[in-house]
């Protein structure tokens, strides 16, 4: 297999590197500006609204609602093919950023765009956990 | 939620620039030729190539020689140099843009005295070059790109945010599948009448529906073609271009706004669909040039997928917000329709140029030149793109 062939893995830098160990905790952050308290997602070497560059990654608390969603009929890395056709989702976290992930359904019927979702974690490996999310209730 | 768009954004501008600039010259590759090559293993030529042999056919069309050329715009996809050194032209003013921007640029190049006579020149390989709008090798594979920066959880290529913004605008609208794919059964219709176009095979609603998923909720026809070509315009100001030609196509109002705020993680797609930014740009546009939606004979939507179409017609005016499904199958939009939209079958069916070619489509259809599919008498068209949150609107008449 080459190395593309399998899934991709996240580009860990020094911006992202505090969602991807906050993840591996089983803890779902977003970034914070620490001068305005603007949260948003993903990160940036700045905050948005205030141009600071003093941020950090605090947790919050997983539960949002399914925005959108879609269903990949085409692998573009071998690494998906088994799962063809695999769902994706949009979900709008309760503190307010958007978050794009994987919804653990099987019957896109149940998919219903504004209904409540919680994160779960996916270990990959000992150095990736994925976010992902679940129906709630 | 307050709108994204600031107040000032709506106030009617300085209306100085209509009618300033006029394209006098239009030029395309033969993009069926090249279709049937590629799909044979050639690679009939490269970006540049594609790029210069539309030079050529619209430094014809305009009848002036290459040194009339003061000012250059060269497309996204051929470096600014090197295609001045290959086309000779050694400009006053150049730069490098979009399709709709180059149309800006060269508008404003004008009114400001920087150039009287501007060459915008497009060429992309990128059909024998493999070019990859998703997986592994997408777009050089950008971080910044959502559809790179989201790969880990699967998510990636052009196809699927757009698959998201249809998801989501089925469900805020009501929008049906039906109904979206009526935009791909008229284009193809329109295609039908197109000499140039790639795929010009009629569909009906039932091949739309029965096509296969992509990404779905998109079907195949949804998407756009990719292939191979070169398109090319000559903007002249105004009174030199009625010296120039007796049949010149004038630039009457460009608009934009941009909205870019939560781009990555789709929040001004998904929030509500560009429209403020839409509303907008059409507002600026709508203000300069003295014409509203009742006003235009065609309108031209920048459509690498076809759920472009709604939001346009929601977006600049065409429909209340929320009845672009009602239009779709009311009004109609195919050959025959109320609102003549992508007369030449647009990105879906004629040839995927990345807007350049929807600009050389209002200009034939104002000079009256399109034959078969020729909407007739028509006098003022209308063009509009939303690519990546920056909105734009431009209007041509005669
Ligand atoms: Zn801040």
């Amino acid at each position: 297999m080459s190395a593309t062939a399998a899934r991709p893995r996240p580009k860990i830098d020094p911006i992202n590197r505090g969602f991807w160990e906050n993840a591996r905790a089983g803890i779902l952050s977003v970034q914070t500006c620490d001068n305005c308290r603007d949260v948003h997602f993903p990160g940036s070497p700045v905050c948005p609204r205030c141009l600071s560059g003093d941020q950090s990654w605090t947790p919050v608390s997983g539960r949002g609602t399914l925005l959108s969603w879609v269903r990949f009929h085409r692998a573009y890395w071998d690494g998906f093919r088994a799962e063809l056709p695999y769902l994706v989702c949009l979900v709008g976290l309760e503190e307010g950023p958007l978050l794009i992930s994987n919804i653990l359904e099987t019957d896109p019927e149940k998919l219903v765009i504004g209904s409540p979702v919680e994160a779960v974690f996916e270990t990959v490996d000992e150095e990736l956990t994925l976010p992902k999310f679940r129906m709630r209730g | 939620m307050s709108s994204p768009v600031p107040a000032r954004a709506m106030r009617h501008p300085n209306p100085r620039n209509r009618r300033a600039a006029a394209v006098v010259g239009v030029g395309h590759t033969d993009w069926v030729r090249d279709w049937a090559r590629c799909r044979n293993g050639e690679r009939p030529n490269d970006s540049y190539g594609y790029a210069l042999e539309a030079l050529r056919n619209a430094l014809a069309d305009a009848k002036i020689g290459r040194d009339e050329v003061d000012g250059l715009i060269a497309g996204p996809t051929t470096a600014y140099e090197r295609l001045g050194e290959l086309s000779g032209i050694n400009p006053r003013w150049g730069d490098q843009a979009d399709a709709v921007l180059a149309v800006a640029q060269a508008v404003m190049a004008i009114e400001a005295g920087y150039a009287e006579v501007v060459a915008l020149v497009y060429g992309n390989d990128q059909r024998s070059v493999g070019t990859q709008y998703g997986g592994p090798e997408a777009m050089g594979g950008n971080a910044f790109l959502s559809y790179v920066y989201h790969s880990p959880w699967g998510f990636t290529s052009q196809g699927a945010l757009y698959a998201l913004t249809l998801q989501s605008y089925k469900h805020a609208r009501g929008f049906t599948e039906a109904e979206m794919g009526e935009v791909s059964v008229a284009q193809r219709g329109w295609s039908a009448l197109n000499p140039n176009a790639i795929m010009r095979k009629r569909i009906t609603l039932e091949d739309y529906l029965a096509s296969h998923f992509v990404c779905e909720p998109l079907h195949l026809f949804d998407y756009c073609l990719i292939n191979d070509g070169g398109v090319a315009l000559i903007i002249a100001e105004a009174e030199r271009a009625k010296r120039m030609t007796d049949r010149p196509v004038f630039i009457e109002g460009v608009g934009r706004f941009d909205l870019n705020r939560g781009a990555t993680s789709l929040e001004p797609r998904i929030d509500d669909f560009y429209l403020p930014a839409q509303q907008s740009a059409a507002a600026q546009s709508y203000a300069v040039s003295g014409l509203g939606p009742k006003d235009m004979d065609i309108l031209q939507v920048y459509d690498s997928f076809s759920v472009h179409v709604p939001l346009a017609l929601e977006g600049y005016g065409y429909c209340a917000v929320g009845e672009a499904g009602k239009f779709l199958r009311e009004s109609r939009i195919g050959p025959g329709g109320r609102l003549p939209l992508n007369t030449s079958g647009g990105h879906l069916s004629e040839t995927y140029m990345q807007g350049w070619a929807h600009q050389i489509e209002c200009v034939r259809q104002l000079r009256g030149e399109c034959g078969e599919r020729q909407v007739a008498g028509a006098r003022h068209a209308h063009y509009t793109s939303d690519v990546a949150g920056k909105c734009f609107s431009v209007i041509y008449g005669r």
